[in-house]
């Protein structure tokens, strides 16, 4: 059941996303991330040496820091530093430059919706943008269920409250434009097919869940096709 | 989102009958003037620590735990002997109504001070041994129970020490002095004092008074403590003794 | 070296022996774990997918409302629930209030520091807070007193004793039975509009009208329970202990509600990438532990009510 949403868009469309890099110019990467009216602006910073806390010999460190637009820092900006720093561990080579610490600062420019999402996006361009060693980007979208059980696609704020659950998303970007015919049998899931993180909000039964897995997967294709588009275009004037 | 602004129950108050007023005042859990609660003594409660006790007392839960000897904080400076870094805690649900621990700040400091003449801080140079107690649930007579439990858990750790430190507190209600106070006696003092006693060495390592006191009577109260104390050390001696040989 | 070590690690005779496994495990952690998972066992012989010997024990706390003590192998958590009366707000009149806090002491493991509080604490108290009120566990219509004027503020604070793996379950298991077991103290309105307490002795006279004779437990629909895995290449361990999730770092935590609805699925990063295979996996999994929790609660609950009969 296609229903039309406020914004006129249908179930599995996202939101127009604006990607721009270097901004800042003391920082070592930045870039900004639009999802439709949410903005995030990511800094990188690093690797810088200096021991901090928690900091290994063998590894490199990465440390988040989350600014909210308003009001002071409190849990769920704290939960947000750690589901970022996690995401972002697992993409980093982290043997490259042992012993150092790289910081990601995010600043939350407006909130419309899906904000964690906008946030790795957002990090993830900005560590591109710095030239950080990743295995591969990470790509995040964030899909709901709504009150008469249908899925969409990267609601908006309006719409978040009126959920009933909410899944957010990271995907491994494919390496291929087109993603290839998924085969069921476990053998043959490409590792691209895995997920990264997952955060989900509110109960839904399990099918739905993998449901909304499906659609994220189908959407991370093509988040990462604009991801892809927008760097070429920046290292080839 | 702030929590919007609230007040505990007021408990139907009974009359404090006062034995100034009443000849014929028994203790609310009908122990005798000169009784202490039962104690109840178990270590190795956490193991994630060196070493650790938790104690009841009553209605008094306490639990201690001990790390170290472990490196000192960089910021501090070299020193030729060890240091003791105590800290009391008390959980929310604790006392009768919630937010009343800061009441107790003092309690670290008073921590620290008993237990620093029985350790032999010579034992483990330029290294911290920290003790962290948790007061689990707050009825009446906590410092005591604190500084007997952490006793427990520095010997469970295997901290070298001078002797065991047990402690008791008198209240001074009126005419008659009543030992380890609950917690509706502890509000209705007139003088308390806390005694920190090494029963084997017999050496006092801290003595706390407060309130209105006559010579003779804190002789007296002084004596109490003392009886008191040397009895719990025996219970402390008991129960170490039993956990290590139930452990081989 | 690889194949020097492990033969030196293999060997197991007698006291030296010993102490080279030790010795293994520490400088080598990842290895000694792989060398036990491809036996589909772990160090202290659980197999992969089972969980720790888990205890709950309600009541611990006299001086609170509702309390209980669970202990899932070495991790420890204490949770208490203590009630206020506040005036309820204006746009849900007929609603109480439920404050979570989840704080980690100094006891609790050798890496907290009194001054410095540890970083898991805020992060695991917004997702208690988010599971319990998102799972519709507790009606908040049932903590109301006198509509508009007077409503429950029930504060529950869940403190971890010894923390050795799995403290989002353990906290969890410990929330909801501190939850089940929360006895409403009777009480009624004074002339100046507040609530006092009224004791339950019917000896007493009463000149005031009891509030909430009826209403002296709340009742619980779909309690969420969970399970904590970790995934390691092809492995999937159940209910990790701290020492393995410091060496293998991709946890996954499903809550399941007792009517089998997903309250929540949560996977922080890591390096594993998880696929829907393995999901799949450990939400069933989660499926068979929420059956062995429920048994266990249940039984401690009724062990307790047969005390106060």
């Amino acid at each position: 059941m296609e229903e039309v949403r406020a914004d006129g868009r249908n179930g599995q469309q996202l939101r127009p996303l604006v990607c721009t890099r270097n901004l800042l110019h003391r920082a070592h990467g930045s870039a900004q991330w639009c999802q439709g009216d949410t903005i995030v602006l990511a800094a990188v910073y690093g690797p810088k040496a200096g021991t901090k806390k928690g900091e290994n010999p063998e590894k490199a460190s990465i440390e988040v820091i989350w600014k909210p637009k308003t009001g002071q820092i409190g849990k769920t900006e704290k939960q947000y530093e750690m589901i970022l720093r996690r995401t972002l561990q697992s993409i980093c080579i982290l043997t490259i430059h042992p012993n150092t610490t790289t910081s990601v600062i995010l600043q939350v420019v407006s909130d419309s919706g899906a904000l964690l999402p906008c946030a790795i996006n957002a990090s993830c361009a900005a560590l591109v943008d710095a030239g950080i060693p990743l295995k591969h980007l990470a790509v995040s979208v964030s899909c709901g269920l709504t009150q008469n059980g249908s899925l969409i696609l990267d609601p908006s704020k309006v719409e978040e409250q009126e959920l009933q659950a909410f899944v957010c998303m990271a995907f491994p970007n494919s390496p291929v434009t087109v993603l290839p015919e998924a085969s069921s049998s476990k053998e043959g899931e490409p590792m691209e097919h895995g997920i990264i993180t997952s955060t989900s909000y509110g109960s839904m039964s399990v099918n739905d869940y993998l449901c909304c897995i499906e659609y994220g997967r189908a959407a991370s294709a093509k988040i990462s096709e604009f991801l892809r588009r927008s760097l070429e275009t920046e290292h080839n004037p | 989102m702030a929590s919007p602004a609230s007040y505990a129950l007021r408990r139907h108050q009974q009359q404090r009958r006062r034995p100034l007023q009443d000849d014929n005042w028994v203790r609310s859990d009908g122990r005798g003037f000169h009784q202490c609660r039962p104690a109840f003594l178990r270590t190795g409660a956490a193991r994630a620590a060196s070493g650790s006790a938790y104690a009841e007392f009553g209605s008094t839960k306490v639990i201690v735990s001990v790390f170290g000897p472990r490196e000192s904080k960089k910021a501090m400076k070299y020193s030729g002997i060890g240091r003791l870094n105590c800290n009391v805690n008390f959980a929310t649900f604790s006392t009768a109504t919630r937010g009343q621990e800061s009441d107790h700040k003092d309690f670290s400091s008073m921590l620290h001070k008993a237990l620093e003449g029985a350790v032999l801080l010579e034992s483990f140079p330029k290294t911290t041994v920290d003790v962290f107690a948790l007061v689990l649930e707050s009825g009446g007579s906590d410092l005591p129970a604190v500084i007997s439990c952490a006793s427990l858990a520095l010997a469970d750790a295997g901290i070298m020490m001078y002797d065991l430190v047990a402690s008791a507190s008198v209240s001074c209600i009126g005419n008659s002095l009543i030992i380890d106070p609950a917690a509706e006696e502890e509000d209705c003092q007139d003088g308390s004092l806390t005694v920190a006693f090494m029963p084997s060495r017999r050496e006092i390592t801290q003595l706390t008074l407060t309130g209105e006191w006559s010579t003779g009577r804190i002789h007296e109260a002084t004596e109490l403590c003392l009886d008191a104390c040397s009895k719990l050390g025996e219970i402390m001696r008991t129960c170490l003794k039993q956990a290590v040989s139930s452990s081989t | 070296m690889a194949a020097v070590k492990e033969d030196a690690g293999g060997r197991g005779g007698g006291f030296e022996g010993e102490m080279e496994v030790e010795a293994y495990r520490r400088l080598f952690p990842l290895p000694y774990y792989e060398r036990h998972l491809l036996e589909s066992v772990r160090p202290d012989a659980r197999p992969l997918s089972s969980a720790r010997d888990t205890s709950i024990a309600v009541g611990a706390v006299s001086s609170a409302d509702g309390s209980a003590l669970v202990k899932t192998g070495e991790t420890t958590m204490l949770a208490a629930i203590k009630l206020e009366v506040m005036s309820p707000s204006q746009d849900s009149p007929d609603e109480g209030s439920l404050a979570i806090d989840f704080h980690m002491p100094p006891i609790c493991s050798p890496t907290v520091r009194p001054g410095r509080p540890a970083e898991l604490a805020p992060v695991l108290s917004k997702q208690l807070s988010d599971v319990i009120s998102r799972s519709k566990m507790i009606h908040l219509k049932e903590l109301s007193l006198v509509s508009g004027k007077a409503a429950w503020m029930a504060y529950l604070d869940i403190y971890c004793l010894n923390a050795d793996g799995s403290l989002f379950d353990v906290a969890l298991l410990s929330a909801v039975a501190a939850l089940a077991h929360l006895h409403i103290p009777l009480v009624s309105l004074n002339d100046e509009g507040r609530i006092i307490a009224v004791s339950g002795d019917p000896s007493r006279k009463t000149t005031r009208e009891v509030v909430n004779k009826d209403k002296r437990k709340l009742s619980l629909n779909s309690v969420p329970f969970s399970l904590t895995c970790l995934l390691h290449k092809d492995y999937i361990l159940a209910d990790p202990t701290a020492e393995e999730e410091s060496i293998m770092d991709t946890p996954v935590t499903v809550v399941l509600d007792s009517l089998d609805c997903l309250v929540s699925l949560y996977k922080p990063g890591g390096a594993a990438l998880a696929l829907t295979s393995s999901l799949k996996e450990c939400v069933s999994l989660t499926r068979r532990r929420v059956q062995e929790l429920r048994s266990i609660l249940d039984e401690a609950l009724q062990s307790t009510e047969m005390d106060e009969d």
